[in-house]
């Protein structure tokens, strides 16, 4: 099992941001782009994203799979995510654990999931089925989550490595989405950290979130606080070198903000890796 | 519970606001589980909303903030989304506004969001390359009359209130806006250079246009044209549309014959 060579560290590609990225081609090691908004006939978002391929290396996110749906999955959408990635030769492509609809509607949003192995069995088939029809490792991501249910019969990080080895997937472990259900939930997040198997980690997202006081939203709209940062090195330590992206999806700053925040992930990731490298000296 | 049903009752909290899903849930250690399940149910008409925003900027700038909200929030209870990419959630708003008893009268709205539709349906229209001039001037001239046309896939030609293009730019540019009035207006709207460009165009080209699309010879077209004008002769003016559509970018192909060849037909 071969996990895919580190890409380094990368940002999220948004409109907002074309035309600083195509007139400085900033040093930005890959793009992460969202699947569906590229999943579009023709026209300028395909272009922009041709010129941008031709240069920097890309990943694909979706938010549609609906892996944990018990709805049938969607054949139409695998299409074009098929086609899509024929076209554009991501390294990787990734979606949520999570569902998004049933009854044939999709509610655009990434809804939670009872931990229970009726769930756990649901989703390696699903895996499973999808990676065949792709002809590739799919990479799942834990969400946020601001519910938890009465069902569930085992803690969330016991569930996604259970998803990664059993459907034997890839993970892409944000570490905001950790913060904030830890927060949310109560739970203690570096025992998250500890409990997900390494070797199944590629990714890691990092983002900002806002506060509402009993609970954290996953808004992607506030730089990466303090809290996120202690924990993105603690990942670093325990997973290694891995491929780090910023998400950032509203509140656009300056792109060069954002080449800032990009920096500190690069400087926090060096610093861990040293520290792993001299203790293992 | 099996998961199915967990999910329907999950799903039917957000749309509906059925609290059974309450029963499913637990309390956190800071709040309750209604609080939390609010960030789900609030969160999804706030997404819908943000599109419908996002897609009819100058439609809501038309109507203000207030009628526009009640527009939107009226949708969203009334459309639920069955598409993965949200980028489709908006595209049925005009339908929505003409089948509406709150909105049918409103024809300058409606129309307004008829053609941003068809701004947003050009821009990610699929690609196709413009054919030039010098693919016409390859062609003999004796065999024009038997021309066709593909026009470029991101092409619409919509007939609107008279006006709405005056109000659309008055609008985009914080001009004091004029109202439509009761006659009507054809505007062709297509995308070059990964641009979007529109203009106005009168009865004849019109009229071309949807010929074209129908694929009818040049010289069919030539002969409805003149049938309809009871004159002689228009293949000149026809053919300065043709030179238009080249210069505009809304030719994909020209070819010869491309089409069954029928008699001209008129349309009122």
């Amino acid at each position: 099992m071969d996990k895919p060579q580190p890409l380094g560290f990368g940002l999220g590609l948004r409109p907002v941001y074309y035309h600083d990225i195509l007139s400085t081609k900033p040093p930005v090691d890959w793009f992460e782009v969202i699947s569906e908004n590229f999943m579009v006939p023709g026209g300028r978002p395909l272009a922009m994203l041709e010129k941008i391929r031709s240069t920097y290396p890309i990943v694909m996110h979706g938010v549609s799979l609906s892996i944990a749906s018990t709805a049938p999955l969607n054949y139409d959408y695998l299409k074009s995510l098929k086609a899509l990635a024929t076209r554009f030769e991501p390294r990787w492509v990734s979606d949520h654990l999570c569902w998004t609809g049933v009854h044939g509607l999709n509610l655009h949003d990434l809804l939670p999931i009872p931990f229970t192995s009726e769930a756990l069995r649901l989703v390696v088939e699903r895996v499973a089925r999808v990676q065949d029809f792709l002809g590739r490792r799919l990479v799942l991501e834990n969400v946020s989550s601001y519910v938890t249910f009465a069902e569930s019969e085992m803690d969330e990080w016991t569930f996604v490595g259970e998803v990664a080895e059993r459907a034997d997937c890839w993970l892409l472990l944000d570490i905001n989405n950790v913060f904030v259900s830890s927060f949310n939930h109560g739970f203690d997040e570096f025992t998250y950290l500890n409990s997900i198997p390494a070797n199944r980690v590629v990714q890691f997202h990092l983002a900002g979130h806002s506060e509402a006081g009993t609970h954290k939203i996953d808004t992607h709209d506030e730089p990466i606080c303090e809290d996120v940062w202690s924990l993105y090195t603690r990942a670093c330590l325990k997973f290694g070198n891995i491929s780090t992206m910023i998400e950032r999806d509203d509140k656009f700053p300056p792109f060069a903000d954002l080449l800032a925040e990009l920096e500190r992930a690069r400087i926090t990731a060096k610093v861990a890796l040293r520290q792993t490298d001299g203790a293992a000296a | 519970m099996t998961l199915a049903a967990i999910q329907a009752a999950f799903q039917a909290g957000i749309l509906n606001g059925e609290r059974a899903v309450l029963d499913l849930l637990r309390d956190s250690q800071k709040t309750d589980r209604a609080t939390l399940f609010a960030v789900y149910a609030d969160g999804y008409r706030a997404r819908l909303a943000e599109y419908i925003c996002n897609d009819f900027p100058v439609l809501r700038e038309h109507l203000g903030e207030d009628a526009f909200g009640c527009l939107v929030e009226e949708y969203v209870v009334a459309t639920q989304s069955h598409h993965p990419n949200a980028r489709w959630y908006g595209r049925r708003l005009p339908d929505f506004m003409s089948e509406s008893a709150a909105w049918r009268e409103n024809r300058e709205a409606i129309d307004l969001a008829r053609f941003e539709r068809a701004l947003s349906d050009a821009f990610d229209a699929p690609d196709a390359a413009v054919a030039s001039i010098s693919s016409l001037q390859a062609i003999p001239q004796e065999a024009w009359p038997r021309l066709t046309f593909d026009l470029h896939p991101s092409v619409s030609v919509l007939d609107l209130a008279e006006g709405t293009l005056r109000l659309y730019e008055a609008l985009s540019n914080d001009d004091e806006p004029l109202a439509p009035s009761q006659g009507q207006e054809t505007v062709v709207i297509w995308r070059k250079d990964n641009e979007i460009f529109f203009r106005s165009c009168l009865e004849d080209e019109r009229l071309a246009l949807f010929e074209i699309r129908e694929r009818t010879e040049f010289g069919d077209i030539c002969s409805l044209l003149e049938f309809r004008e009871k004159r002689a002769d228009l293949t000149g003016q026809l053919a300065e549309y043709v030179s238009q559509w080249f210069t505009d970018g809304l030719l994909a192909r020209v070819s010869i014959g491309g089409a069954t060849s029928r008699p001209p037909t008129c349309r009122s």
